[in-house]
C-alpha cells in the first residue's frame, strides 16, 4: 500500500461527480427491495431474485467494471499514469494499492446496501442475508481485481469487461452450463450457499471449486497486472 | 530545388507557381455528403475501412446473434420437427442483452470520437448541416443493429423453409419479428445516442449505455418476476417495463402480436397500456432525436 | 554527474523504423534534441526515460539499464510531451504527492522549494486544470524536479509557449545546465535550440543525423564540398562557363549518364551562379538534383525551419 496512490486514485474515482453516479447503485438496491418488501409475495423468492439477480448478477459486475477499470484505464488513457510511473516505486505496490482502493470501494457501494437490503426483505432467517453478503464481498474483490487487469491490459477494457459480465456470465452462461464454471457470479453463489447452508440459493458450481478458483483468478489478475504496467509502453493517441 | 532563403535579397519575395489548382467542377451536394457519412458511419460500426481490432467485437456479437440461430434450425431439420423451437420475436428478446452490448460498444464508436478530436465541427465547415450529421448518424446505428438482428432471422427463415415447415406460418412470424427488429433497432438505439453524444470519452459512453440497459432491464424483471401474478392476479408489475427500453419494446411486441407465455412473460397491460407503451415508445424516439439536434446546435 | 548512453539503439513499430541504429552520450551540460517532426525524437526520449525498449541495442544511465528498473528514477526527472496531470489537484497537491511518491523525507519542503524555483509558488492552490499552458509546463518541471534529480528529460517543452514564457524557462534550463546536471530537451525549432544548447543531437527520419557543437555543425554543413547532378541542352559548353567561376572545384562529364557531376564549393554561391550562368550562355538546365540527398535533407531542414 501507496497512501500517495491510495489518495490520488480515489480522489479520481470519487472525486466531481462521478462518484454520485455509482452512488446509484446502491440507492437502487435500495428502493426496489423497500417497494419489494411491500408485497406479500414469497419473501424467500424475492430475496432470490433482487440480491441474486438485481444484486449479485447485475449491479456487482457492472460496479465493478466501472470501478476496476476507473482506478487505471483513466489514466493510462489521458497518460497521466507516468507520473506514478516515472518514480523509484515497484509496480506490484501501484496494482496492490490501487486494486485495494477498487475493492474497499465496490464493497462500500455494494456489501452494505447487499446487507441492509437482505435484512429488509427476508431478517436474519437461516442466514440467507448473510450469505450473500459474503458473496458480493467475495465476488466484489474478484470483480475488481479482473477489472483492474483488463484495464492496464487493454485500451477495450470497458468494452472487453461488458463482453465477459453480460455476455459470457449471463447470456453464454444462460445456454451452456459449462460456461458457468467460469463464472466469478457462480463462485460468489457457491460461496453464498456454503454461508448460508443450502437454502436454494442455486449454485452451479461446488464449493470445493469455487474458492480455488477465486483465489486463482484474484492472485493471478494482481500478478499479471503487475507485470503488464511494468512494461508499460507510452505511445500516443491510439 | 528551392533557394535557402539568405541566397535571395532582402526585400523581394515570390510565390512560385507550382501548378496547384483549385477545383471548379461540379460539386455533388449536401444529399451526397450526409449519404457519404452515413456509409462511412454504417461500415464504422462494423469495424470495416478500420483497423483488425475494431472489427472483433462486432463480428462476435454478430457471431453470437447468428449461430445459435443455425444451430436451432439444424437440430429442428435433423429430428424433422414440424416447427422450430423458438418464436422469431422470442429469439431476439433473449439475444437482447448481446444485442445491447454492440449497442453500447459501437454507438460512441459513431459520436464520442468525432467530439474527442473535434472533428464535429470540421463536419459544419462543409455544405452539411447539423440536421444532416444527426440524421446520418441516427440512420446509420439504426441499420448496424437492424443488420444485426435481420441476420439470424433471416437464417431462421430461410431454415424453416428449406426444412419444409408451413410456409404460411413462418412468414407470418418471421414478419412479426423483423417488425420487433425495427423497434429494438429503434427504440434503445435512440436512447443510446443520446448518451453516447453527452461524452467525449468512450469508456464512459460505452460504461453509461450499457449500465442504463442493463441495470434498467434487470429492474424490470425482477420487479416482474417477483410480482407473483399467479396469485394476486394483477398486471402492476408490467408497467416497470416502461423505464427499459427493450423491454418495452419485448412487452409491446408481445401484447401486438400475442407472443409469448408462461407466468414471466412481458406484456403491455391491457389497451390502455398499450397504447400508453407505444406512445412512450414514439417519446423515446422523437424525444431522443431532438435532444441530440439541440445538443448538436451549439458545437 | 550523469550520463545517459544510447548504444546503438533501433527501435521499430511493426513495419516502421522509428528509430534506426543511434549512438549517442548525453553528458552534464544542456544538450537540445533537434529534428522534424515524426523524426523519433519522442521515441528516443521515450526509451530514455523508460517508456519504451528499445528493439535492439541498450539504453542506459550510468551504466545501469533504464527499461524496466525503477531505481533510475531517484536520478531522472521527466517532463513528458502531453498536458494531463490530474487536472483535479491543486499546483501544491500535485507537486506534494510527486515528492511523496518519490519517498522523499521532508515532501512539503521538497514541494516548496520546486515550485519557488519555477516561481509558481503563487498559483499553488489554484486547481492545475485551470492553468494556461505555461504554467502547466512549469508546474510539470517542478514535479520533475522535486528530488533533484541529476537528469532532466523534456519532450517539446516549448510547445504552445508565449514568448515570454519562452524566456523563462530557458532561463531555468540554463540554470541547471550551469549546476553541472544532464538536461536533455527536444524540439523541432532552430532557434530554440540556437538560444540554448551549444550541445545538439540531430536526427532526421530515425537516424544520427549531426552530433556536437552547434556552431561547427552548421559550418560543416555548409563548407563542405556539394554535389550536383545537372542536366543541360549543352552540356560542356555549361562546364567551360562554370569552371571559370571560383565556386565550383571539380567538373566531371558522365557521358553514359548524359550529365555533368559538379563538386561546388560553396553551397550558396553555386546556387545563385548555376542559373545566372545557364541564362547568360542561353544554355536550358533540364536537371539540377543534389547528389548528396541525406544531408541536404539535414541541412535545408537546419537553416529553412
Amino acid at each position: 500500500m501507496n497512501p500517495t496512490v491510495a489518495r490520488l486514485t480515489l480522489r479520481g474515482l470519487l472525486g466531481r461527480r462521478r462518484g454520485l453516479l455509482l452512488l446509484v447503485v446502491p440507492a437502487l438496491l435500495l428502493l426496489v427491495s423497500a417497494i419489494a418488501s411491500g408485497s406479500s409475495a414469497d419473501a424467500h423468492g424475492l430475496t432470490v431474485k433482487i440480491l441474486g439477480q438485481l444484486g449479485l448478477g447485475t449491479l456487482v459486475p457492472l460496479l465493478g467494471l466501472v470501478v476496476g477499470t476507473g482506478v487505471i484505464a483513466t489514466e493510462i488513457d489521458d497518460g497521466s499514469i507516468v507520473y506514478l510511473l516515472a518514480k523509484p516505486l515497484p509496480r506490484w505496490r501501484i496494482i496492490t494499492t490501487k486494486l485495494a482502493v477498487a475493492t474497499g470501494v465496490t464493497w462500500l457501494f455494494s456489501v452494505v446496501p447487499t446487507l441492509l437490503s437482505g435484512l429488509l426483505l427476508y431478517g436474519t432467517r437461516d442466514g440467507v442475508v448473510l450469505g450473500y453478503t459474503v458473496a458480493v464481498l467475495v465476488a466484489g474483490a474478484a470483480y475488481s481485481a479482473l477489472f483492474l487487469l483488463l484495464g492496464v491490459a487493454t485500451r477495450h477494457a470497458v468494452v472487453a469487461g461488458l463482453g465477459y459480465a453480460l455476455i459470457w456470465e449471463s447470456v453464454v452462461g444462460n445456454f451452456v452450463e459449462g460456461a458457468r464454471t467460469l463464472s466469478v457470479q457462480q463462485w460468489g453463489k457457491a460461496v453464498a450457499e456454503a454461508v448460508a447452508g443450502d437454502t436454494a440459493i442455486g449454485a452451479d458450481v461446488s464449493f470445493g471449486a469455487a474458492v480455488p478458483l477465486l483465489l486463482v483468478v484474484t492472485v493471478g489478475a494482481t500478478v499479471l497486472a503487475s507485470v503488464k504496467l511494468a512494461g508499460l509502453t507510452l505511445a500516443g493517441e491510439e | 530545388m528551392s533557394l535557402p532563403p539568405e541566397t535571395r535579397p532582402a526585400d523581394t519575395g515570390v510565390i512560385h507557381d507550382i501548378g496547384y489548382r483549385g477545383y471548379t467542377g461540379p460539386r455533388l451536394g449536401r444529399a451526397y455528403a450526409t449519404r457519404s457519412l452515413f456509409t462511412q458511419s454504417l461500415r464504422a460500426a462494423y469495424g470495416l475501412g478500420r483497423s483488425g481490432k475494431s472489427k472483433v467485437l462486432p463480428f462476435l456479437v454478430l457471431g453470437v446473434v447468428t449461430v445459435p440461430a443455425m444451430i436451432f434450425v439444424a437440430v429442428a431439420i435433423a429430428m424433422k420437427r414440424e416447427e422450430l423451437p423458438v418464436e422469431y420475436p422470442g429469439y431476439l428478446s433473449s439475444l437482447s442483452l448481446v444485442v445491447s452490448v454492440f449497442l453500447a460498444s459501437q454507438a460512441p464508436v459513431l459520436l464520442s470520437r468525432d467530439l474527442r478530436y473535434q472533428t464535429v465541427p470540421l463536419y459544419f465547415s462543409r455544405p452539411i448541416t447539423r440536421t444532416d450529421y444527426v440524421r446520418a448518424k441516427f440512420a446509420a446505428m439504426v441499420c448496424a443493429q437492424l443488420l444485426l438482428m435481420a441476420a439470424p432471422l433471416l437464417v431462421l427463415y430461410a431454415g424453416a423453409l428449406l426444412g419444409g415447415m408451413d410456409f404460411s406460418h413462418n412468414t407470418g412470424q418471421f414478419l412479426y419479428g423483423l417488425a420487433a427488429a425495427v423497434l429494438y433497432a429503434v427504440v434503445p438505439t435512440s436512447v443510446a445516442l443520446v448518451i453516447a453524444a453527452t461524452t467525449p470519452r468512450r469508456g464512459f459512453g460505452v460504461a453509461a449505455i450499457m449500465g442504463y440497459l442493463a441495470v434498467s432491464a434487470a429492474v424490470a424483471t425482477v420487479a416482474v418476476g417477483i410480482s407473483n401474478p399467479s396469485t394476486s392476479g394483477s398486471d402492476t408489475a408490467q408497467w416497470t417495463s416502461l423505464i427499459s427500453p427493450t423491454d418495452l419494446v419485448e412487452s409491446l411486441v408481445n401484447e401486438l402480436f400475442e407472443l409469448g407465455n408462461g407466468l414471466d412473460r412481458r406484456h403491455a397491460p391491457g389497451g390502455l397500456g398499450l397504447a400508453v407503451f407505444a406512445l412512450v415508445a414514439v417519446a423515446m424516439v422523437v424525444g431522443s432525436y431532438r435532444l441530440l439536434l439541440s445538443r448538436y446546435k451549439k458545437v | 554527474m550523469a550520463t545517459i548512453s544510447i548504444d546503438k539503439v533501433s527501435r521499430w513499430f511493426g513495419n516502421v523504423v522509428a528509430v534506426n541504429d543511434v549512438t549517442m552520450a548525453i553528458g552534464p551540460g544542456i544538450t537540445g534534441l533537434l529534428g522534424p517532426n515524426g523524426a523519433g525524437k519522442s521515441t528516443l526520449i521515450h526509451m530514455m526515460s523508460g517508456f519504451l525498449a528499445p528493439s535492439s541495442g541498450t539504453v542506459t544511465l550510468d551504466g545501469a539499464p533504464i527499461w524496466r528498473n525503477q531505481q533510475v528514477y531517484r536520478q531522472i526527472g521527466l517532463v513528458p510531451e502531453r498536458e494531463s496531470m490530474y487536472d483535479y489537484l491543486t499546483g501544491w497537491e500535485f507537486v506534494l504527492a510527486n515528492a511523496e511518491l518519490h519517498g522523499l523525507p521532508q515532501p512539503g519542503a521538497a514541494a516548496r522549494r520546486a515550485l519557488d524555483l519555477v516561481e509558481m509558488a503563487y498559483a499553488k492552490d489554484r486547481r492545475t486544470g485551470t492553468y494556461s499552458k505555461g504554467m502547466k509546463q512549469r508546474v510539470k518541471m517542478a514535479s520533475a524536479l522535486v528530488h533533484d534529480p541529476a537528469v532532466l528529460l523534456l519532450d517539446e517543452p516549448f510547445n504552445g509557449m508565449d514568448p515570454r514564457q519562452r524566456l523563462q524557462l530557458m532561463e531555468l534550463l540554463r540554470r541547471f545546465g550551469a549546476d553541472g546536471r544532464t538536461v536533455l530537451f527536444s524540439s523541432h525549432i532552430l532557434e530554440e535550440v540556437e538560444q540554448l544548447a551549444r550541445h545538439i543531437e540531430v536526427v532526421v527520419a530515425g537516424r544520427h543525423a549531426a552530433s556536437g557543437d552547434f556552431r561547427r555543425i552548421r559550418r560543416l554543413m555548409t563548407d563542405r564540398p556539394h554535389r550536383y547532378l545537372v542536366r543541360s541542352s549543352d552540356d560542356r559548353r555549361l562546364a567551360a562557363a562554370l569552371i571559370a567561376d571560383g565556386s565550383t572545384t571539380g567538373i566531371e562529364v558522365d557521358e553514359r549518364e548524359r550529365a555533368l557531376r559538379i563538386e561546388a564549393v560553396n553551397f550558396q554561391g553555386f546556387t545563385t551562379l548555376l542559373p545566372r550562368v545557364a541564362r547568360e550562355a542561353g544554355i536550358r538546365l533540364y536537371t539540377v538534383s543534389p547528389a548528396d540527398e541525406s544531408l541536404e535533407s539535414v541541412f535545408s531542414y537546419l537553416v529553412s525551419a
